[in-house]
């Protein structure tokens, strides 16, 4: 009843649940199989780093930046002006607006 | 049942704290083919939380005294503690070195001292026995002598 067929397979929502659990069942089975004598709260509960302390968390984040760092280095010309005018006062924005508009406006009506 | 007799195989974690390698060569030995330590499961492990036996060798640089503390601490209980060779036990040639935080025992406690300048694998397979005694011990909850 709950079953579609789209030519190349098929989708049931019934299927797909009972996979869940079961997967669910034998991954809760091997985590239960784990130690479970560590100290929580201990030296123990930490991640091994070579025998370093653990730095913040904050300090080993890695930034979204790393993503697209290349992107914005190679357009670096066009990015700097555009960082540096980002004032972050509204009535700056308001100012350009009114300005692209006036310029816009006047190619359009003039020119 | 069965559990009673097969008990995890000896897993171990190497620590140098600032050896000149003599000791880490002969640990090495004694896993190789000629004394082949691993044909009885034991075997040395990339982390100290998978380890039972912490194995370590050098006098302990003052650099590497709270590395050893930590990773010490890092080891799941029960645990025993093996030091490899003169340096760990006295400092050995490098005995009241002004940069030396060791040996070993001002760190942490230890259970098993090998002496030797290096120790031969012979006597490394043997301080690996009597930890391995302790360790089943400890495992059992008997009472140990420090």
């Amino acid at each position: 009843m709950t079953l579609i067929k789209t030519g190349q397979g098929f989708w049931d929502p019934v299927v797909w649940l009972v996979s869940v659990a079961l997967s669910a069942l034998i991954v809760y089975w091997i985590w239960s199989k784990g130690r479970k004598d560590y100290k929580e709260g201990t030296e123990q509960d930490k991640p091994f780093l070579c025998g370093h302390p653990e730095p913040e968390k904050g300090k080993v984040h890695v930034r979204a930046s790393n993503i697209y760092w290349g992107f914005t280095e190679a357009l670096k010309g066009y990015y700097d002006p555009l960082i540096k005018s980002h004032t972050g006062v509204l009535s700056d924005y308001v100012g350009w607006l009114i300005g692209i508009l006036a310029l816009v406006s006047f190619i359009i009506l003039v020119v | 049942m069965i559990n009673e007799y097969f008990h995890k195989s000896l897993w171990v974690f190497h620590f140098n704290s600032g050896s000149c390698n003599g000791c880490d060569i002969e640990i090495l030995a004694a896993l190789m083919p000629r004394h082949d330590l691993e044909r009885f499961g034991i075997r040395l492990v990339g982390t100290p939380r998978h380890a039972d036996v912490l194995l370590v060798t050098g006098p302990v640089t003052r650099k590497m005294a709270d590395k050893l503390k930590r990773i010490y601490e890092q080891v799941p209980d029960p645990k025993v503690v093996i030091v490899i060779g003169s340096c760990g036990i006295t400092g050995g040639v490098f005995y009241e070195s002004y940069n030396l935080f060791g040996p070993v025992d001002n760190i942490i406690p230890v259970d098993v001292y090998v002496p030797g300048c290096p120790p031969r694998p012979e006597a490394i397979i043997h301080g690996v026995v009597k930890a391995w005694v302790k360790l089943e011990k400890l495992r059992r909850g008997e009472e140990v002598a420090a």
